[in-house]
């Protein structure tokens, strides 16, 4: 292998290079270097089973080298050239005489031509003869002359039909001689083939017997080679099997110890676990018992809360029931509700809408109201002054007027004393008298009243301000504003009413005491005194009134008795009496009598 | 039924069989060790009885793909050869069947000269056989156009053997119909025209061997030259052919009586050829003009072997062919035997190889060349160095030529052939130039040998 390398080195080196300007060339030299790469990383793989097969591959170099030497056995090449040649040559022969028939061919064909030419040439001499004299036949007017000369016309044409006849026979000849010959070449082609066939095969013959020789050494090399490597082999081979069986055996020893040791483990592990188990088995029975009370008491309470469910169970189903009733109901009334609410929001928007209508309304109200009021008060201020101006001389003229009647009841006090019963009258002490026009009350209360209000209304032309501006804003706040500003003016009003009534009246406590002070001139005792007098007078009076009535009667009756009797007078003397059957005279005479 | 199947394929139909049990003294047998098929199972499967239904009516209902591969074989075993074309050609392809077919058609054959393809063997030789019995004008085309679908795949090569001329006197027998229709299609006179390959060769798109001979076999005592013509229109219509075959490499028209013009016809019609690779024109009657249309062809084509031995060419025509080869590079074997040559074209051609660098094997026997013609081969064994084999046989080379060769011989390596038998070379330069051969010989085989262990040890790592 060494040897293949080292040649394969040296084409390496000799072959293509990669440098080489020849791209083919290139190629070449790429594809050797990748061959080579495999063949080492090959190498590399196999490692020490490339030295095995070194050995080898020089063994079988023998057997290579037997091939080769057969190969190269010159007499088997020698008689193989022979051979050839021998059935060639029969070939070369048959060329050589068929270029050389072909040549006399050619020659006698030239010949030929040539003289078919020459032939071709005298007949036509001849015939030209023959026709010129066919002119000079027709010249001649003599029969026997006639005669004469186309006997020599017919003789000369029977000569020329003899030439030709003669060379035709000649033509036939050596057209048979060449069937001869034709017959001929092919006898001898017939024989040359069974030559070349006898040679054939008995080349092959031999050939055949040189190759099995060659084959039979070859194949007894390779056996050879194939025994030494066998017997090789086999050596080795028993080599490992001893090996491996003095392994094997140490590996069972090892394990049957190793077995023996995984025993005794084993029965410690066991009897562990056997204990363990038991341990365990014992502690689960005590639980599984456990578990069975607890199972059975949870039974029990299953049970209770089975029943338990399924009563609540019923309830419910009856109160789902119900629910679905009332809750049919409920929908119901919901959307009856809905409809409620519905016409309600319609309403109210109608609400809305009329009371902002309304409210728009009341403002214009109340700031007509307003302008009324002011007016009323501009009014009202010019009747309290008007008042206050009449309240003084209202005051002026009654307290003069009861001046005047207490002075009067003084007097009469005076009189009734000092004519009556004739006492001597002493005057009272009269403080009031002096005074003159009503007693002055407070102006500030009414300058505070008058204040506030103006305020008031200040502040509310401000707010109505603000409410109309925010007005836009929403629509409760001018309601609750107006509503707040009327509350408002109400209780100002009844804050304010006592001094707006009290503009025109003052403060009358002390009047009263004036007044009464004006009333108590005359004290109790002299009213006793007056009542008293006033009882006698009032008989006396009685007494005089009588008197007066009977004068008055007496005047009365007096008048009706002269009266009646010019009455009387008139009737009697009347003559309607005297034409009356019963004269009046005599009735009057008795009716008075009757009436009085 | 069962008895006219009485061999050894008879095992398949126990059933039948039964009735006459005793009658045949195998079915008494109870193991037969030759017969793998055969078993005394009185009820055969029913996939069996499928299969041989299928077989039998493999002609009106062709189920191949469609079965297993163990039925398959089982049915291909059991198809009757003689199942048409139609139905088979495209369908099977095992090459068992075709086998059968082709033992049953022709009994000796080789398989080895047909790529060992039964099949291809079979259309190959199905299909010369029809043109070979091919009678212009009395054979319907379709007969050759109805086998193009079936066949074109696996023809490869044509060997056409004959052509039949078509038949002269329409009177005769029972081409009655036949003339008319000839004289319908408006033939003026006596055509000798053969099969019209144009309607062929184009369809074949696998054909690459065309071998072709305008004559009749075996024709005996019947011999008439006009069965031996190659018209014009032949070669018109075999020309515009091979034109249009593009996949053809090697061509091959002898024994036909191509002249000058004809071989200018045929040779126009291949200038340019795709994949022409060997033309063989040998034993036909080309002269000089018909040399200078091939010299042209050389260079006008991949043209890689050449023959055409037993012409008439001459110096001229020789000179042609070797202004052609000089300038050549594709070509590696020409054989010129048997034709005029000449010590002028012999001279002419020995130029040429002076030039050449690719031409391998030359063979100019019988060529009427004598000592000027050595003198310039000499040269030529000197300087070339690519020529391996000369033949120059037949010629009168003559002692002083055998001189000059053998002081060529001498320095050259290369020519491992030289044959000059029958040269009247003397004995002497024979051994000499023999020897050299030997040699050269022996240093070819051994690098030869050297060449295969390398590519052997490479093959091995």
């Amino acid at each position: 292998m060494s040897q293949a390398g080292n040649l394969r080195e040296d084409t390496e080196e000799a072959g293509p290079s990669v440098d080489s300007e020849n791209p083919e060339e290139r190629i070449a030299a790429r594809r050797l270097r990748i061959a080579a790469r495999s063949e080492a990383k090959k190498r590399q793989e196999l490692g020490d089973d490339s030295r095995e097969k070194k050995e080898i591959k020089e063994e079988a170099r023998k057997s290579q080298h037997q091939v080769e030497q057969s190969e190269k056995v010159p007499l088997g090449l020698c008689y193989c050239y022979d051979g050839t040649e021998l059935v060639t040559n029969i070939q070369v022969a048959a060329d050589s005489r068929e270029s050389r028939r072909q040549t006399e061919v050619e020659e006698a064909h030239r010949l030929r031509v040539e003289k078919l030419e020459n032939e071709a040439k005298s007949s036509l001499e001849k015939f030209e003869e023959i026709t010129r004299k066919w002119t000079v036949a027709k010249m001649k007017e003599i029969p026997q002359d006639l005669r004469d000369s186309l006997s020599s016309q017919q003789q000369l044409c029977a000569l020329l039909i003899e030439d030709k006849n003669k060379l035709i026979h000649e033509l036939q000849k050596e057209m048979k001689l060449s069937d001869d010959r034709y017959v001929k070449d092919l006898k001898k082609q017939a024989e040359d083939v069974d030559l070349m066939i006898e040679r054939m095969e008995d080349q092959v013959k031999f050939l055949m017997g040189s190759y099995r020789d060659e084959l039979d050494q070859i194949e007894n090399s390779f056996e050879h080679e194939r025994k030494i490597l066998l017997t090789g082999n086999r050596k080795k081979w028993e080599q490992y099997t001893k090996e491996r069986r003095d392994k094997e055996l140490e590996n069972v020893t090892q394990r049957m110890k190793r077995v023996e040791e995984y025993e005794v483990l084993l029965q410690q592990l066991r009897t562990e676990d056997t204990e363990e188990y038991n341990m365990i088995k014992i502690k689960l029975d005590t639980d599984v018992q456990i578990l069975e009370q607890q199972l059975q008491q949870m039974k029990a309470t299953y049970q209770l809360n089975q029943e338990k469910l399924e009563y609540n169970f019923q309830v419910l189903k009856k109160r789902d029931e119900e629910n679905t009733i009332t809750k049919s109901q409920q929908k119901r009334k919901i959307t009856r509700l809905q409809d409620v609410v519905n016409n309600l929001k319609i309403k109210c928007a109608n609400q809305e809408k009329q009371s902002r209508e309304e409210n728009q309304n009341l403002t214009d109200d109340y700031t007509r109201i307003m302008q009324q009021y002011k007016h009323m008060q501009k009014k009202m201020r010019h009747f309290a002054a008007i008042d206050a101006k009449k309240f003084e001389e209202v005051w002026l003229m009654n307290e003069e007027e009861v001046k005047a009647l207490v002075e009067k009841a003084l007097d009469t006090d005076r009189l009734v004393h000092e004519q009556q019963l004739g006492l001597a009258w002493q005057r009272p002490s009269l403080a009031f008298m002096e005074r003159c026009g009503p007693l002055q009350p407070h102006r500030q209360t009414q300058k505070t009243a008058h204040q506030a209000i103006s305020e008031l209304l200040h502040s509310e032309v401000e707010r109505e301000r603000e409410g109309s501006e925010g007005e836009h804003s929403g629509t409760p706040k001018p309601n609750s504003h107006s509503l707040y500003f009327i509350i408002s003016c109400k209780e100002l009003a009844a804050s304010h009413q006592h001094s707006m009534l009290g503009l025109g009246g003052r403060d009358d406590t002390e009047d009263a005491a004036y007044w009464e002070a004006m009333g108590d001139v005359i004290p109790e005792a002299k009213l006793k005194i007056w009542g008293a007098l006033e009882a006698a007078l009032d008989k006396y009076h009685i007494v005089l009134t009588e008197r007066s009535k009977f004068i008055t009667d007496t005047q009365s009756l007096k008048q009706q008795n002269t009266e009646l009797r010019m009455l009387l007078h008139q009737y009697v003397n009347s003559r309607v009496n005297a034409e009356l059957e019963i004269p009046p005279n005599l009735v009057m005479q008795l009716a008075p009598e009757g009436t009085n | 039924f069962a008895n006219s199947n009485i061999s050894p394929g008879a095992g398949m139909y126990p059933p039948v069989a039964k009735l006459n049990l005793a009658a045949d003294p195998r079915k008494m047998r109870r193991i037969i060790a030759e017969d793998p098929e055969w078993s005394l199972t009185v009820v055969p499967l029913l996939s069996n009885l499928c299969l041989q239904h299928i077989v039998r009516n493999f002609e009106e209902k062709p189920i191949l793909e469609e079965l297993l591969p163990r039925h398959k074989d089982y049915v291909l075993e059991r198809l009757s050869p003689s199942l048409p074309l139609q139905v088979t050609a495209n369908l099977i392809s095992d090459d068992g069947y075709w086998k059968r077919c082709c033992k049953q058609r022709w009994g000796l054959c080789d398989v080895s000269s047909y790529g060992h393809s039964w099949k291809r063997m079979f259309f190959e030789r199905h299909l010369e056989n029809i043109i070979e019995l091919y009678i212009p004008d009395a054979t319907d085309p379709k007969t050759v156009l109805g086998m193009v679908p079936l066949c074109r795949n696996y023809v490869k090569r044509l060997d056409i053997s004959q052509l039949m001329p078509p038949i002269k006197e329409p009177q005769k027998s029972e081409d009655d119909d036949n003339s008319d229709s000839a004289s319908d299609m408006g033939m003026d006179g006596p055509s000798m025209d053969h099969f019209d390959f144009g309607i062929l060769l184009d369809k074949l798109n696998h054909l690459e061997e065309f071998h072709v001979v305008y004559r009749v076999k075996g024709c005996g005592m019947n011999f008439e030259w006009n069965l031996f013509e190659f018209t014009f229109r032949d070669c018109e219509s075999l020309a515009k052919a091979l034109k249009s075959c593009k996949t053809l490499k090697v061509l091959r028209i002898h024994q036909s009586k191509v002249d000058d013009e004809k071989c200018r016809q045929l040779v126009n019609n291949l200038l340019d050829h795709p994949s022409l690779r060997e033309l063989n024109l040998s034993h036909n009657l080309i002269g000089d003009r018909g040399a200078r249309a091939i010299g042209k062809l050389l260079n006008r084509s991949k043209l890689e072997r050449l023959t055409v031995y037993d012409n008439n060419i001459r110096g001229p025509g020789a000179q042609a062919i070797a202004y052609a080869l000089a300038k050549n590079s594709s070509l590696l074997s020409l054989n010129l035997r048997l034709n005029r040559l000449g010590d002028e074209g012999g001279q002419a051609i020995a130029q040429a190889l002076l030039k050449n660098r690719t031409l391998k094997w030359l063979h100019l026997g019988g060529n009427e060349m004598t000592e000027p013609t050595a003198t310039v081969l000499s040269q030529v064994l000197v300087q070339n160095n690519t020529l391996r084999s000369i033949n120059l046989s037949c010629n009168r080379l003559g002692m002083d030529g055998g001189k000059v060769l053998e002081e060529g011989m001498c320095h050259n390596s290369s020519m491992v052939e030289c044959d000059i038998r029958l040269t009247e070379v003397g004995q002497e330069s024979d051994y000499c130039i023999s020897q050299v051969v030997r040699n050269n010989q022996n240093q070819a085989h051994r690098k030869h040998n050297t060449e295969e262990n390398l590519a052997q040890t490479s093959e091995h790592y």
